[in-house]
């Protein structure tokens, strides 16, 4: 067996990527396809649907049909990406540079809450966002806010849901390349009298690109399709987002071809978005400092 | 919370439209449809299970419940039944849950065990879950399932349930409430029993909003309420107690009717008073406070007032929806007998009053009340006198029932409730 592998050298990537590939292909692709053909569909559930290529005004009827949410979720997703790099930068700085032996400890930290159920962390929201809950509750007998403010059913606690449930995404990435940075480069700045700003901002912050990169997008795109967070802490009309569309599209109205269509349009969206970012960035010099 | 009051918050979070069951719904179809072919193959229990002989070889022969009166061999009791209803819609041990003494006490009389999964959240996810296996005229993997009137009436009507062998279950022909039967979706009686009723109305925090009797609080900008306020995600229950506002009977609904209903409720929610379109999770809120008046299920709101004594129900002025949840039998089910004898068990009234004691929604079987009334239990025994679990007369005749929508009018009055929802 050896021998024979050792003779076929170049069949082993394959082999080794056999099993992703099976993987893919069975919950990636071919799901992909089915979706694609029902997007052409029309008709009902009781009285069947038929496939037609004329269909194609899925695609345009329901992006006419609800651009209001598309825009709010591409909003959404971006808002709550900021306000997760806002917070993940410095934390991931710190666990890098300045954790020293509590490193791990401040690591397990940011997963520990992935120990617990994302729904009961979703749920567990909208007790601290109530009206009267943990946040607002204090504020409200203090007086500082008036009574009838209130922060759930809000695109606040919406954006604020994400961000969280998305953090350690953002926070690991940009951490694994902040801690491979050779702390000799900064010295070096240093002793050629780059100021601690200057130093940061032509050396650290460079070398932590890909991993922005990296958390940018595993943050992003999750975002744009999350339902979840909508569903459970905004659950008012001026809320949802493109995936609770969807979800009722396809679940509760057994509208599949619509279903379909915006999962396209989606998908196609994200591509579209992440290319152009890629090429802002630079994609090439991200490979080569990321190697 | 969790630890205190594990129930509330299963319930708050699963029973209706929730997310878990939407996620997973997705993931079952697919398996269901992976699945088919394997489950075809292997009908293990079924060859003992042929049913005992055609009813309408004769009047004395149907009315007879032996089965040795036909031809076929005795049925007997599967090892196993499937069966699939709504969370905490079934009595549990208090000192042992999640053991139901319900489903123990069959156990112990078959000798069948059951598998009780409570993994229906929303009518229409969990039809979407079956749907592929019985397009394909496969087994679902399920023996008996639960579904609200108007699913119960489209699975019937595309013929995806068996028939019930009404000579396998004498208590359910005998008991059965005699409103609920012969609906015109299912003339002979025999394609679903009723497992519990309810009815919709409004839910309120006394003590925040006082007394509230009108469905017209919900369009009233008053500050003890504004922004608290809930409807329910189910189309028929906020559409329907909406047109009985406006004075339309529900039983007859149009679309235009429907346009109307829509572009009232419009009015509260633009006005700011109606915050969210809420399944279950509602009790949460309305328990929290962040929710003190809305559209609410009775037995929800009685369940409810063990945590909260100001929470009240009342069938508004305007009137009232009353729906009922049914148990299916699915075409191709693998343990029909067995099935027709869980029927059949849960329509003894004595298991009835267990059942309705813990649930508390109004259960469809003759004698149930007093079974209840004679519980040891005082405060048990007192559920008797509870108009919401037992309807008086004066009650039922404040309830409507929603109208039996063809397949477009469904379509369109989803698809207007769904925009007016945000989706």
């Amino acid at each position: 067996m050896t021998a024979l592998l050792r003779r076929y050298q170049f069949i082993v990537p394959y082999l080794l990527l056999t099993p992703g590939l099976i993987w893919l292909a069975i919950f990636y692709i071919y799901p992909s396809i089915q979706m694609f053909i029902s997007s052409f569909w029309s008709g009902s559930l009781e009285h069947g649907f038929t496939f037609s290529l004329a269909n194609v005004h899925n695609y345009t009827d329901s992006l006419s049909r609800y651009q209001e949410q598309i825009v709010r979720s591409v909003f959404f997703a971006a808002a709550a990406t900021v306000a997760t790099f806002l917070i993940s930068f410095p934390l991931a700085y710190t666990i890098a540079f300045r954790a020293g032996q509590y490193k791990n400890l401040l690591l397990f930290l940011v997963i520990a809450p992935f120990f617990t159920s994302f729904l009961l962390r979703v749920i567990s929201w909208r007790t601290i966002l109530g009206d009267d809950g943990l946040l607002l509750g204090p504020l409200k007998s203090a007086g500082l806010v008036s009574d009838d403010v209130r922060i759930l059913a809000t695109p606040v606690a919406v954006i604020s849901g994400i961000a969280y449930n998305f953090l350690p995404f953002m926070t690991l990435p940009i951490y694994v390349s902040l801690e491979k940075i050779d702390k000799r480069l900064l010295e070096a700045g240093q002793d050629l009298y780059a100021t601690p700003w200057s130093a940061f901002r032509k050396i650290t912050l460079p070398l932590a690109l890909p991993g922005i990169f990296a958390g940018t997008l595993l943050t992003f795109i999750p975002a744009m399709g999350d339902y979840v967070n909508a569903e459970l802490l905004g659950q008012t009309p001026a809320t949802k987002m493109i995936g609770n569309v969807v979800q009722s599209r396809f679940l509760v109205n057994n509208d599949y071809p619509t279903a379909a269509a915006l999962s396209f349009i989606l998908m196609a969206g994200i591509l579209v978005a992440v290319a152009v970012y890629a090429r802002l960035l630079g994609t090439e010099e991200l490979m080569s400092s990321a190697s | 919370m969790s630890e205190q009051h594990p129930s509330l918050f299963d319930r708050a979070l699963t029973r209706r439209r929730m997310l878990q069951g939407t996620a997973l719904a997705g993931v079952a179809a697919f398996l269901a449809a992976c699945g088919t072919a394997a489950q075809s193959v292997a009908p293990s229990v079924a060859p003992s299970e042929a049913p005992s002989g055609a009813p309408s070889s004769g009047p004395s022969e149907a009315l007879s419940p032996s089965p040795a009166a036909s031809a076929t061999p005795n049925p007997s009791p599967a090892a196993e039944l499937n069966f699939a209803n709504w969370p905490l819609y079934i009595d549990q041990d208090s000192s042992n849950p999640p053991k139901s003494p319900t489903l123990e006490g069959f156990t112990k009389k078959y000798g069948t065990k059951v598998n009780y999964r409570e993994t229906i959240n929303a009518n229409e996810d969990f039809f979407g879950t079956i749907r592929p296996a019985l397009e394909a005229g496969q087994d679902t993997g399920w023996d008996l399932v639960v579904l609200t009137d108007w699913m119960a009436a489209k699975i019937i009507g595309l013929g995806w349930t068996e028939t019930i062998d009404t000579a396998n279950t004498p208590a359910f022909a005998a008991n059965e409430s005699d409103n609920l039967r012969n609906q015109p979706w299912d003339p002979d009686n025999n394609k679903r029993a009723p497992w519990q009723s309810g009815m919709t109305g409004l839910g309120f925090d006394s003590k925040v909003v006082g007394s509230q009797t009108s469905m017209a609080a919900l369009w009233t900008a008053d500050p003890r309420w504004k922004g608290k306020v809930w409807l329910l995600n189910e189309m028929r229950d906020t559409i329907g107690l909406t047109l009985l506002k406006l004075g339309k009977d529900p039983a007859t609904a149009t679309n235009a009717d429907c346009d109307a209903a829509i572009a009232e409720i419009k009015k509260a929610l633009d006005g700011g008073i109606v915050r969210s379109f809420l399944g279950n999770d509602y009790k949460e809120g309305l328990i929290k406070g962040d929710l003190v008046l809305g559209t609410a299920w009775s037995g929800d709101i009685i369940q409810a007032q063990l945590e909260k004594a100001t929470l009240k129900f009342v069938i508004p002025s305007d009137g009232g929806m009353i729906w009922t949840d049914n148990m299916l039998i699915p075409k191709g089910a693998a343990h029909k007998y067995t099935a027709e004898l869980m029927i059949d068990y849960v329509y003894d009234p004595t298991i009835a009053a267990q059942i309705a004691a813990y649930v508390q929604y109004v259960s469809p079987v003759k004698g149930s009340k007093e079974a209840i009334a004679k519980n040891a239990d005082k405060s048990v025994a007192a559920l008797a006198q509870n108009p919401l679990m037992f309807p008086d007369a004066a009650t039922l005749a404040k309830t409507h029932i929603f109208k039996a929508l063809s397949a477009d009018e469904d379509k369109y009055f989803n698809d207007q409730f769904s925009t007016l929802q945000g989706n």
